[in-house]
């Protein structure tokens, strides 16, 4: 891992709060490397490396993938499932990220996998805290699996 | 002795009169022997021995007959009784030595008596052995074997004939006697016979036995049975075959030549026609009469009257049919009541009443009419066999009045049968149904309010008995109750679907407000602590886009809550509705997007001859402002982007179909159904709330109309939606 960047997908269709996770996740020097994508169809394009995103050197898999449920064009859950289902990708750790606090979607979220499920927080420093705190858990204390593509 | 003496008792007449005779006879000769003893002791004593001797053979014997006759044995003591006269005669004869001895005049005597009592064999074997056994003692008297003769003087002469001659006339007499009570008894039991036989209620007849079996003899009391007299019958003698019943007569002529040809008995139960025409049962039974050679002679037969049997008989069948109809309807009845109480879907109640009445009581046609929302007519709502299928389809239905015997019906609440249609002028002559000759219609009332009529019609005419109605009346009754709970069940089942769409829509209006409220408030509260951060370091150009960014954010909470507040008033606000120019409406819409469209270059096309409708115009814009703003927005990267406004037919309901089609990025077709769901938006690069679909569809299901679209990605998007036209006046 060392030297290696870190790298952090962010699924997040709404550009306000993705600049407001990137932002916090850079300043704080959590990682410096964040790939967003603004819908489902797009994230899964890359880490099947379809399309645009097909050459795998140039597009590697993440450490970590921070994701939104409600997507346009794929929906969350269903870049979830997609990933969970698939040999190479399940064992990347997925924090769903999201503004919906129902039960309906936690439980929806944990049943298909999902690593951990945090609601996005209404206030700058608990923003920036739990970013904090997300940062350093999964990238720091948390141990994951090498990633092969 | 005396027991001895007593006459014995035979049931035989003939047996009777012959023991008595025996007993005479014996008695006779009893006498006559004891006679000739004691005179031969004071007048012959020369012929006292002779005397004695056929004394101890008459006596003796006479006793033994007297003992068989007490026994019964009739012929037994006839035979020892004539074997003991011709013995005593031939004694008498051999001792008096030879043939002229007046004693074998008893020979005479002897075969006389045979032939009262015995047959006519051994009456002619009797004789021959008298005559044998006279030439016999003639030959031996010829050779000198018998004693000398005895020469009889003629008072001894006289004496012995006249003892013959009084035995003779007792004879005679008890003959005489016994032919004529034979004779008066035969004639008294003919009278008694014939009496008989025309006096009871049986008649008795006589056929000829040939082909014609005429009429030889047939009791009087016919007349009292079929009117027609004795004389009538003699006088015709083929009249019984005349008034046979013409239903009757091919099996009784085919059932009379076959026992003519076998000679079995006749036997039969037939209709005859009485003078008067009245039907008359009978039975026949004949027997084929032979001579004593076996030659068949004439048929003997009675007849019998069977008329009151044959009615009951006939009255017990009818009632069994009604019991077996009833029974039959019962269950029927049953069975429908069983059916429609646990059917719920209407039109399958229904249909499954009209075919389980049209088959259990084999009528030609069934057919339910409800009466509409007016309650002015009723429609035909299901009906049996493909000509119920043909109006069904034309939407036949009866102006509730009496131009038609549903209408009337419905407007008396009363049963109405035609057992003759063709002479009940209610009944219009429906080409349709052209076998009907019998027809009923039955209200439908529950609750006390007529919902409709039952029409049943029949192939036959009369087709309906008491029994069928009163069955169908209950049966309506209960088919209309059935159709109330049916209806009930139907406007219950849409009232929960209804509730439970607005309920999973607000669960879903819930989540989304607090999803779709709360993400702007992350965005504000997050670039407000940027702010501070921005400021203390001094970075102006990023302050300046944060800024922004909350900017936009509070006005896009602004524009999704003013929509949610439109999409709510849309359910409970319907300005009265009016006639609206549809291109008016299309012109208003334009000029409040003319921003939008020159935007995005757009092109309108808009149909000339827009229908007119009938709808609030503030929304109806609101519909058309929302369609052509979105059809601007997803115009992609069309170099010339064309929106059209038109219609297209009108729809089963004869509504217009508008649409609005653009050329622009399309919809996959996973998206077509969903897209006009709450706040779903497909582009998150396009601005939009996800409410504007939801309003469009919202607004035109609350006119009464209907919305969908036709789409393929990256060929365009056509919406189409159907409106209510103006009412007729």
């Amino acid at each position: 891992m060392i030297g290696e960047p870190i790298l952090v997908m962010l699924v997040e269709d709404n550009a306000d709060h993705a600049e407001l996770v990137i932002r916090t996740l850079e300043e704080h020097r959590i990682t410096n490397k964040v790939r967003h994508f603004l819908d489902g169809q797009s994230a899964l394009d890359y880490l099947f490396h379809r399309g645009e995103f097909s050459n795998p050197a140039a597009n590697a898999r993440p450490h970590v993938i921070l994701l939104d449920l409600r997507l346009p064009r794929v929906d969350g859950i269903d870049v979830l499932k997609a990933i969970k289902e698939d040999d190479h990708l399940k064992s990347i750790p997925v924090v769903v990220l999201t503004t919906s606090e129902a039960e309906k979607d936690v439980a929806k979220a944990y049943y298909n996998h999902a690593n951990s499920y945090l609601v996005k927080p209404v206030g700058f420093e608990e923003f920036k805290r739990l970013m904090d705190d997300l940062g350093f858990y999964w990238l720091s204390w948390n141990t994951s699996p090498e990633i092969r593509d | 002795m005396s027991n001895l003496l007593e006459l014995p008792t035979f049931k035989d007449p003939e047996e009777k009169i012959k023991a008595r005779l025996i007993v005479l006879v014996s008695m006779g000769i009893t006498i006559a022997s004891m006679i000739f003893v004691v005179l031969s002791l004071f007048a012959m004593p020369n012929l006292f021995n002779r005397a004695l001797a056929l004394g101890t053979i008459i006596v003796p014997g006479v006793l033994v007959v007297a003992w068989l006759l007490r026994t019964q044995r009739l012929h037994a003591a006839a035979g020892l009784l004539l074997a003991l006269i011709w013995l005593t005669v031939s004694v008498g004869a051999i001792s008096a030595g030879g043939i002229s001895a007046p004693i074998t005049i008893g020979y005479m005597f002897a075969i006389t008596i045979s032939g009262l009592l015995v047959t006519r064999r051994i009456s002619t074997l009797i004789t021959a052995m008298c005559v044998i056994v006279g030439f016999l003692i003639a030959w031996a008297e010829m050779n000198g074997w018998l004693p000398p003769v005895h020469v009889f003087s003629s008072i001894e002469r006289i004496f012995i004939y006249s003892v013959f001659f009084i035995l003779a006339l007792a004879l005679q007499n008890i003959t005489a006697a016994n032919v004529q009570r034979l004779l008066r008894q035969t004639h008294e039991s003919e009278a008694k016979y014939k009496s008989f036989l025309e006096s009871i209620p049986t008649i008795t007849y006589i056929n000829s036995h040939d082909l014609n079996t005429d009429t030889e003899y047939i009791s009087p009391q016919v007349e009292n049975l079929l009117g027609y007299t004795q004389d009538e019958f003699l006088k015709d003698r083929g009249l019984w075959k005349k008034i046979i019943h013409p239903d009757d007569r091919d099996r009784v002529f085919a059932e009379n030549a076959s026992t003519i040809e076998t000679q079995m008995s006749f036997q039969m139960e037939y209709r005859l026609i009485a003078k008067d025409e009245k039907v008359v049962w009978v039975r026949d039974e004949a027997i084929l009469v032979h001579d004593a050679e076996g030659l068949p002679q004439y048929w003997l037969g009675v007849w019998t009257d069977i008329t009151n049997r044959k009615q009951a008989e006939e009255e017990q069948t009818e009632l069994i049919g009604i019991m077996t109809k009833r029974t039959i309807q019962l269950q029927t009845a049953a069975e429908i009541s069983r059916a429609v109480s646990s059917m719920l879907d209407i039109d399958q109640l229904l249909s499954n009443v009209v075919e389980l009445i049209r088959n259990h009581f084999e009528y030609y046609y069934v057919g339910i009419f409800l009466l509409d929302e007016s309650g002015s007519v009723a429609l035909l709502s299901a009906a049996t066999g493909e000509m119920g299928k043909q109006m069904i389809e034309s939407r036949h239905r009866l102006r509730v009045g009496d131009s038609s015997m549903i209408g009337w019906c419905i407007s008396h609440r009363q049963a109405r049968i035609a057992l003759d249609v063709g002479s009940d002028a209610v009944r219009f002559k429906n080409p349709v149904l052209p076998l009907t000759r019998s027809e009923m219609a039955l209200p439908l009332i529950t609750h006390g309010a007529v919902i409709g009529a039952m029409t049943i019609q029949s192939a036959i005419p009369a087709g309906f008995s008491r029994v069928d109605i009163t069955a169908l009346q209950t049966m309506a009754d209960q088919i209309a109750n059935a159709i109330d709970n049916a209806r009930l069940f139907a406007e219950r089942s849409a009232l929960i679907s209804e509730l439970e769409k607005r309920n999973t829509e607000l669960e879903r209006f819930t989540y989304t407000v607090s999803h779709d409220l709360r993400s702007p408030l992350v965005t504000i509260r997050g670039f407000l602590g940027w702010l501070r951060q921005d400021v203390s370091s001094g970075d102006l150009a990023r302050f300046d886009k944060d800024i922004n960014r909350i900017a936009n954010a509070v006005d896009k909470m602004q524009t999704l809550l003013n929509d949610l507040l439109e999409l709510s008033r849309i359910g409970r606000i319907i300005t009265t509705p009016r006639d609206v120019q549809f291109r008016e409406v299309v012109d208003e819409s334009i000029d409040l997007l003319s921003g939008v469209l020159e935007e995005h270059k757009v092109q309108l096309q808009i149909q000339e001859n827009l229908p007119t409708v009938y709808g609030d115009p503030t929304r109806l814009i609101e519909i058309m402002q929302n369609l052509i703003s979105n059809a601007a927005k997803f115009m992609g990267d069309q170099p010339n982007p064309v929106i059209e406004i038109g219609t297209r037919g009108f729809d089963d309901g004869g509504k217009p179909v508008l649409f609005v089609r653009d050329n622009g990025i399309g919809i996959e077709p996973e998206y077509h159904e969903r897209i006009f769901g709450l706040f779903n938006r497909l582009n998150p690069e396009i601005e939009g709330t996800g409410i504007g679909l939801t309003l469009v569809k919202r607004i035109v299901e609350v006119h009464g109309g209907r919305i969908w679209l036709e789409s393929e990605p990256g060929k365009g998007t056509t919406f189409l939606f159907t409106l209510p036209i103006p009412e007729p006046t």
